[in-house]
């Protein structure tokens, strides 16, 4: 692997490998690495990704815009065009197996039936030239050994469950016959069908109408919890994570810089990152002001700063910042992981100076 | 459905009514005439000329001309009784309710002016053999184009993507004609492994269409069968090669297309078998652009027939054709014209139909 000098230069390859040693972890991304190699050269869209989900919990994914939140979610389910696409190291560990050594068709089985993904396009994730219940079903057959009238059955259930009114007319009907928030709500009915273990929502609601987005909110969390399904959900929105879930991964330039319990980020941000986004949440009584933004640009995939890649728009950097890229460490006496040179002990006076912006800000955002 | 299938047999009256004028008008159109094969004979005086144009309603305006041939007008009425059969009902109707029997619209399409035989009857043994070669082809074409087109685009820019593209482009620049006699050259003249004309050999087989032949085939299936399957290898492939190149391209542009879509990933992610996601989910939806494509490309069987068939002898309508100008004999000439314009029409409507029935998204109403 000629990866592997980089790796270590960095110092953020992952210390342990195997599999988690706790059997209530349902999923541990450890240092997942997704490049692309295009034209001009190799976009690292993902470069060191770690993270765990429990059994049953809900984790947010959070970020900007080509952060790699979504392409973490593909590499997760090996959805990716390789090439262009290359998932370069790191491990997946769901359910005591490593998804990255899986042969295509032991994948294949997890897909649909242990891991189910709801996509953010309704419009065009599903199969125009197919009823929706001859897609729901198709699932359901490949995983539950089932024939076609017994599918049929229970992908009316699976519609009954996501609300949907008189199913048995629905599954006789066209994507294009339905409305964008039907739509997903089939999409959910779909991953919903075989009892997955583990669902991936990425964007769920983005595409959507507003006056939907909180009706398939609201849905997704009824149905996680009914089912006692996992939850990863990926989003751009702080509010729709503030709603939803009860863990959160903030992540900048394909890492993950901040992550811990929703409120613990939230409430008390430790990484100037997730401290600079919160500042740009748009208030009523911030009215008439300009909006709060987080100044500067993602650098440019073919040139990230050597260092921390969120130091130049940082405004607490310091020279130390523009040379090593901290580790995701714990903060101390909190919940929260971050990867930031302000948790270091002695760094405590530049540590007080943010503290302080912190407290300010999430006390006007929260006003 | 039923509806929309008429509404749509209803919409092609107004196209083929079109079309037949601009057949009766460009052969009006043409250089020589009915008459012009007796221009180099000093037995015809003017007399006997103009006696043999009087005869063919050659000397009535051209408008009664066109109206005869069409068969709304009856050409042994006065006046305005012209519009009328001769049992008074409108001439246009059909025979059994009380139309006339004369003109296009009632399958009369006139009498060869070289053989004297009529035209249908012309026809009626040429289609058949044009037909075969037709058929095979657009079989061959069919599968072909879809098998290297779905090969190309899931195994895209691999070694076999690579060979297809090359022969795709190759074939595509090759003219009907010349690939033809070049294949002739190679297979038939030099090779000697295959027939370089004809559709039977007349040494052993019977004549195709005729009675004996039906007996043949029933009695040596195998040697009636192999011997039509040596004389249509060289005819199809020259037939087929530029559609196949052409359409495996298309086909692979829209496979491609339909990959990428997210309902394909959509597929993927429900752990649908690589197989069920090219051929089920992805072919599915790349086919309705070709099923279009192919639509328009059909009526190509005929007309590049005429070229094919007359490199490779093949004994039908567009062999026919070909000699039939020769022979200024226009009544045939009109009568091929008409028969192709009908399957033009006949195969775009087919592909209009097709598509509403693979894309539950057109409406029929």
């Amino acid at each position: 692997m000629k990866q592997k000098t980089e790796l270590t230069d960095l110092e953020v390859g992952p210390a342990v490998s195997g599999p988690p040693t706790d059997p209530d972890i349902l999923l541990e991304v450890r240092g997942l690495r997704t490049y692309f190699h295009v034209m001009d050269g190799t976009v690292k869209a993902v470069d060191g990704v770690d993270f765990s989900l429990r059994r049953g919990e809900t984790l947010g994914i959070v970020g900007e815009s080509g952060c790699g939140k979504s392409v973490t979610a593909l590499t997760i389910m090996q959805l990716l065009d390789i090439p262009p696409g290359e998932i370069a190291g790191g491990e997946v560990w769901f359910d005591g197996r490593d998804l990255l050594e899986l042969r295509p068709e032991e994948l294949r089985h997890v897909r649909g039936a242990d891991i189910s993904m709801i996509f953010q396009e309704p419009m065009t994730s599903l199969n125009p030239v197919f009823t929706i219940g001859n897609q729901i079903s198709e699932a359901i057959i490949l995983h539950q050994h089932v024939g076609k009238k017994e599918a049929m059955v229970r992908a009316i259930e699976s519609l009954k469950a996501v609300g949907i009114s008189a199913p048995e007319r629905r599954v006789k009907q066209y994507p294009h016959e339905m409305s964008g928030g039907i739509r997903q709500r089939v999409m959910i009915a779909m991953a919903l069908s075989c009892n997955p273990k583990l669902i991936i929502a990425d964007e769920p609601t983005t595409a959507l109408d507003v006056t939907i987005q909180a009706q398939i909110l609201e849905l997704i969390k009824k149905i996680q919890a009914d089912s006692g399904a996992a939850l990863l959900l990926i989003t751009h929105d702080l509010a729709v994570v503030a709603e939803t879930v009860q863990n959160v991964a903030v992540m900048y330039a394909g890492r993950v810089v901040e992550s811990g319990p929703v409120e613990d980020v939230l409430l008390r941000p430790q990484h100037p990152y997730t401290l600079g986004l919160l500042g740009s949440i748009p208030a009523l009584h911030k009215r008439g002001r300009e909006l709060d933004v987080i100044k500067g640009v993602v650098p440019n995939p073919f040139r990230m700063p050597p260092g921390c890649k969120f130091e130049p728009r940082c405004p607490y950097a310091w020279d130390k910042c523009k040379q090593v890229e901290p580790d995701l460490v714990a903060v101390p006496g909190r919940a929260a992981l971050s990867r930031c040179f302000l948790h270091l002990p002695d760094e405590s006076t530049r540590r007080a100076e943010f503290d302080r912006v912190s407290v300010a800000t999430v006390a006007t955002g929260m006003s | 459905m039923i509806r929309y299938i008429m509404r749509r047999l209803l919409g092609a009256i107004p196209t083929l009514f079109f079309i037949s004028i601009l057949i009766y008008g460009f052969v009006l159109l043409s250089p020589g005439g009915p008459t012009a094969r007796f221009s180099m004979n000093p037995k015809i005086t003017p007399q006997a000329l103009a006696a043999f144009e009087h005869r063919w309603g050659l000397d009535q305006p051209v408008p009664v001309q066109y109206c005869r041939w069409l068969g709304v007008c009856n050409p042994d009425g006065q006046g305005l009784g012209v519009f009328l059969s001769s049992s008074g009902m409108p001439n246009f109707l059909p025979g059994i309710v009380g139309g006339g029997s004369n003109g296009v619209l009632h399958l009369d399409l006139g009498v060869s002016s070289s053989s004297g035989v009529p035209v249908s009857d012309v026809i009626a043994e040429r289609f058949p053999r044009t037909l075969v070669l037709a058929g095979v082809s657009l079989v061959v074409w069919l599968t072909l184009a879809l098998i290297f087109g779905v090969v190309s685009a899931v195994k895209r820019y691999s070694k076999i993507d690579s060979a297809i593209t090359v022969f795709n482009y190759v074939a595509y620049s090759f003219p009907t004609f010349w690939l033809g006699l070049l294949l002739i050259v190679i297979f038939a003249a030099t090779l000697g492994w295959l027939p370089a004309g004809g559709m039977w050999d007349v040494r052993n087989t019977p004549i195709f269409g005729s009675g004996a032949y039906w007996s043949y085939l029933g009695q040596h299936p195998v040697s009636a069968l192999g011997d039509l399957g040596r004389h249509l290898i060289l005819p199809v492939a020259t037939l087929v090669a530029v559609s196949v190149a052409g359409d495996s391209r298309f086909v692979r542009a829209s496979m491609i297309d339909a990959m990428r879509q997210d309902f394909v990933r959509t597929a993927r992610a429900k752990g649908v078998p690589e197989r069920g996601v090219v051929f089920r989910h992805a072919l599915r939806n790349a086919l309705l652009p070709v099923v279009t494509n192919i639509g328009l490309e059909l009526p190509f069987l005929f007309t590049g027939a005429i070229a094919t068939e007359t490199v490779f002898s093949w004994p039908g309508m567009g062999a026919q054709f070909i000699t039939s100008i020769g022979q200024y004999d226009y009544p045939v000439v009109m009568g091929i014209s008409v028969i192709t314009a009908v399957l033009v029409v006949g195969a775009n409507l087919l592909a209009d139909i097709v598509y509403a029935i693979v894309d539950p998204r057109i409406s029929y109403g």
